[in-house]
């Protein structure tokens, strides 16, 4: 893996690694999520720093290089990621409904006392 | 002993016609003996609906904030269940359904025969109010669809009159789809088994406003309906206890 890749790559997971921390730190997020993201810039931090680890899977899969075989995987947490996002907001408007509802109905209730 | 009837009215920015419905309701309470109950759920309107209905005291649950139409609707079974009614009629607001007919759509469920009922368009010969051509070809193809994915066949999968039993009531409290929930909630009703019936009415054209469903969404309404119906061939259903 050519040097710059190298650099760019484990600075842009420190970076991630960051990020996460600081959003932690103001209460943003909860731990439980939180983890995903550490889980994720310490695989790329892996890839970037220890290429070698991983090239023999790179060749198996059919990958040309290992840079195509990052931006694979990075492509395929990230569509995972959407996914799983998708069902926390949905699982959320189910709940904002029906908080919509009781409230609704309990504010009829109240005023007809 | 007499069955607990509740009218469900849901209302987005029906102010025009609101009133006109109610007293409808009323007139035709007094004059057959009935005491069916309404509750309209204002689905946080703009204009004015919500005052129009305070200051006639017609019974109105204001939504504190937008739902649609599924989550309005849903909002009238959870008060139906709460309040402990036998049958529940969804009535639109808009002057679209005639009153006269909503002892006929709750008879077959009154006398055991039916646990839903639909207020239907296209079956008896009653000569009335059908749609546009284009809306009725999306219907047909909205009913073949339930046909192969369900068995069963309804002609008025997408209408919004409807009476259904204490047991539904429940179901609906419980679990009620908030995109286009009339084809998906017949669809769930007969993979649950339940018994459903048509039954003809006379509907009018909207009096006043505009319709909630506009005519470019209609293609993307039909591929919406009909992923709905096939997901819920694939689903698991049980009768709630």
């Amino acid at each position: 893996m050519p040097l710059n890749l190298t650099v760019a790559l484990s600075s842009f997971s420190i970076i991630l690694f960051i990020v996460t921390t600081i959003i932690l730190k103001k209460g943003r997020m909860p731990e439980k999520y939180s983890l995903l993201w550490y889980f994720i810039s310490l695989v790329i931090f892996v890839v970037a720093v220890f290429p070698n680890t991983f090239s023999f899977i790179t060749s198996k899969i059919g990958f040309q290089t290992m840079s195509n075989m990052i931006i694979g995987i990075i492509l395929v947490l990230l569509t995972f990621l959407t996914m799983a996002l998708t069902i926390i907001v949905s699982g959320q408007k189910k709940k904002t409904t029906l908080l919509i509802q009781e409230i609704s109905i309990l504010k009829k209730e109240i005023n007809k006392k | 002993m007499k069955n607990k009837i509740l009218l469900i009215i849901p209302a987005y920015n029906e102010e025009e016609n609101i009133l006109n419905t109610y007293n409808k309701i009323i007139e035709y309470n007094n004059k057959n003996k009935e005491n069916f109950d309404v509750i309209v759920i204002n689905d946080c309107s703009c204009d004015k609906t919500s005052e129009i209905c305070h200051m006639n005291n017609i019974p109105v649950i204001d939504l504190v904030h937008n739902l649609g139409i599924g989550g309005a609707v849903q909002t009238g079974y959870k008060y139906a269940y709460m309040k402990g009614y036998d049958i529940a009629v969804q009535f639109d607001g808009d002057g679209q359904h005639d009153i006269n007919y909503v002892k006929d759509i709750i008879a077959p469920i009154k006398n055991n025969e039916a646990d839903f009922v639909i207020g239907s368009r296209f079956v008896g010969d009653i000569d009335t109010f059908k749609s546009s051509f284009a809306r009725r070809m999306g219907i047909r193809i909205i009913s073949c669809f339930l046909k192969m994915t369900t068995g069963h066949k309804i002609y008025d999968v997408t209408s919004g009159f409807r009476a259904c039993s204490k047991q539904i009531i429940k179901d609906f409290s419980i679990s009620y789809p908030s995109e286009y929930p009339e084809p998906v909630t017949n669809a769930e009703l007969l993979r649950k088994d339940y018994v459903i019936k048509e039954i003809p009415v006379e509907m009018n054209e909207r009096t006043a406003g505009v319709s909630s469903i506009g005519s470019w969404k209609n293609v993307y309404y039909m591929i919406n309906v009909c992923l709905s119906l096939l997901v819920i061939r694939i689903r698991r259903y049980k009768k709630c206890p």
